[in-house]
């Protein structure tokens, strides 16, 4: 396969984001919308982003200096839930993925453990944000549980997916050559799982990053959630797209970054 | 037996790695916030305090961000941990308040009265008057549409259900001699009201800032405010709501909290340009912005606040027609008796703050 120069291979993408910006542009600036703060425009959305990771004055002539947005810069606001998210997300990968190995290779505890999963997995986070509240307090306790219940559903069934999917050949091979239940779990179900496993992981993250507003709608500062949520009540509409296009950013690198962790673990993957 | 290339090792790694790239940097962010604008405690502090106060805030101009921005209760109880968190609403405020994830928190009288009655109950007493709402929450009117409330009958008003601007809209409302089933009221969250208003949905909105100055500039007009209903005799407030337990256990913290906010109260007559300087930073808008939103509001001083008008005697019966109204509104199970609401105001704060 002959590689396509760079320039061709990046011209597509380039044009597509200049035509997007240019139409949002044109929207924004034909007071189509109105209240005209409903439509920040491109370069409104801009000065929001600089204004929240520097240290800018007040204004209104007070030389008062306050730190990006709620005191912390944006990035920091996206650090932080980050490390909501990565809470939630270990706990899941922790939980799930042995939950998953346990319904797959035990029927009985499949079946029985399978319809709440399912339940789970169906629940609008909003509408159990109320309790975690009051049983987990406003700290980050009750966020990272949230992110944990979005997370935990996808992985554990993916996670099943590729149990039930093992070749019963190759389990009956290494258990002719004497291996135990343990063995035959760690030899050949898991890797053989690991594609599915990644795959639940991929859409895990999507979830917990479509959570995160939620999870960080009561006391969420600093946060990248609370504070698109907190600028939209408080019509501060640029800010809250600059938010939104962050978060939408960060989704796209994070599932780079699981995209590559696949073709580094699972090389044989499509291939087969 | 030959023992296999395991995979769970490799496996093991990328959880690891996925979770290390996702929660990069567990050390802490930034977390120090903006210079304070002042640095001393402005009246005697109290050292003996080490206990952890959590605070819940909301930006609305008044004493409490004045105190928050210029750190008045960290340098008053330099021993203590003060914890601020900020809510979207009173409702919010009030649901910490179940989680038991608040000692202190400010939220208007509509949530209050909520919490002091059915099905909450919650163990919180009201005491202190962070404002009395004026002009900040007032009757916009399209241009045109009407001139007072008898003409807008038959006309659309927005107004967060349940909220004090919803209970001042319908205390005009009763005060005209109207029925409130002739007007057309929508439950609209406040951050919708303007879109809807640009749109022609709505005739009208009983609302506060930022929508307020939205809608005036889009043209409309002011025709009654939560001014002229408090002087009708029904008055809505921010209130400061703290548990119970709490306020008996730790007086000396209380003692100082009242204080800080009598010496904020004081601040916003006598040197408004600092408190509004504050008021700016903590909500998110320019200081003479922030000095123009003061006026929507009345301030009361300790003294004035633990008098026979207020904590010390009335808000009771504020709160019990609060509460008259909330259960039209589906808002609470049932009107406790008048002397639930009297017993959940406790003047012992602002009146200790006063006898300074």
């Amino acid at each position: 396969m002959t590689r396509t120069p760079s320039l061709a291979r990046w011209l597509p993408p380039l044009v597509t984001l200049a035509l997007v910006v240019t139409a949002w542009s044109i929207v924004s600036a034909a007071d189509v919308v109105r209240p005209a703060y409903l439509a920040p425009s491109p370069l409104e959305v801009w000065d929001a982003f600089v204004r929240a990771n520097s240290d800018h004055r007040v204004g209104g002539g007070v030389d008062r200096v306050v730190r990006g947005e709620e005191g912390y810069y944006l990035w920091e606001h996206l650090v932080v839930s980050l490390q909501r998210i990565g809470g939630g997300l270990a706990l899941a990968i922790l939980t799930a993925i042995p939950l998953g190995l346990a319904m797959g290779t035990i029927a009985t505890f499949g079946r029985v453990v399978g319809p709440y999963v399912d339940f789970l997995r169906s629940l609008p986070p909003l509408a159990y944000l109320g309790f975690l509240v009051a049983w987990f307090g406003i700290g980050d306790t009750s966020k990272v549980v949230l992110l944990f219940l979005a997370a935990f559903p996808p992985i554990a069934l993916a996670t099943l997916n590729g149990v039930r999917g093992v070749r019963e050949d190759q389990l009956n091979a290494v258990r002719s050559l004497g291996a135990s239940r343990r063995q035959t779990i760690t030899t050949v179900v898991l890797p053989a799982t690991l594609p599915d496993i990644l795959s639940g992981l991929r859409v895990a993250v999507g979830f917990a990053w479509t959570t995160v507003v939620a999870a960080e709608l009561v006391n969420g500062l600093p946060g990248i959630g609370g504070l698109a949520y907190l600028s939209g009540t408080q019509n501060k509409l640029a800010l809250s797209v600059a938010c939104i296009i962050v978060i939408g950013l960060t989704a796209i690198v994070l599932d780079l970054i699981i995209r590559t962790l696949e073709k580094k673990l699972v090389p044989w993957r499509g291939k087969a | 037996m030959t023992h296999h290339r395991s995979i769970r090792p490799r496996a093991l790694v990328a959880a690891a790695a996925v979770t290390a790239a996702l929660g990069l940097a567990a050390c802490g962010v930034g977390g120090e916030t903006q210079k304070a604008s002042a640095d001393a405690c402005p009246f005697t502090a109290d050292a003996s305090v080490d206990t952890t106060v959590r605070i819940g805030y909301q930006k609305i101009p008044n004493g409490d961000v004045v105190v928050k921005d210029q750190k008045i209760l960290e340098n008053c109880l330099p021993n203590a941990t003060i914890k601020w968190s900020n809510f979207a609403s009173g409702g919010d405020v009030v649901q910490a308040f179940g989680g038991k994830s608040l000692d202190i928190g400010l939220a208007g009288s509509s949530p209050s009265t909520k919490a002091l009655s059915a099905p909450l109950d919650l163990p919180v007493s009201v005491i202190w008057i962070h404002d009395v709402i004026g002009s900040a929450e007032s009757l916009v009117v399209r241009d045109g549409a009407a001139t007072d409330i008898a003409g807008l009958k038959g006309k659309t008003i927005a107004t967060p259900f349940g909220s004090t601007a919803h209970f001042s809209l319908l205390q005009a409302i009763a005060d005209a001699g109207q029925d409130p089933s002739d007007y057309k009221l929508v439950n609209t969250e406040p951050e919708q009201i303007a879109p809807a208003w640009s749109r022609g949905d709505v005739d009208a909105a009983w609302i506060w800032d930022p929508t307020l100055s939205q809608l005036t500039k889009d043209g409309g007009k002011v025709i009654l405010t939560s001014e002229d209903t408090a002087k009708a005799g029904k008055p809505t407030f921010d209130l400061a709501i703290a548990d119970r337990a709490f306020v008996k256990q730790n007086p000396k913290v209380l003692a100082v909290w009242a204080k800080a906010q009598d010496y904020a109260v004081k601040q916003i007559t006598s040197d408004p340009d600092k408190a509004a300087e504050s008021a700016a930073v903590e909500i998110g808008v320019s200081a003479a912005e922030a000095k123009k939103q003061f006026k929507g509001f009345t301030f009361l001083d300790a003294t004035q606040q633990a008098g026979s008008d207020w904590l010390g005697g009335t808000l009771g019966k504020d709160l019990f027609s609060t509460a008259k109204f909330l259960l039209t509104q589906d808002g609470i199970a049932k009107v406790a008796p008048e002397s639930t609401y009297a017993d959940g105001v406790d003047p012992g704060p602002a009146k200790a703050a006063a006898g300074e």
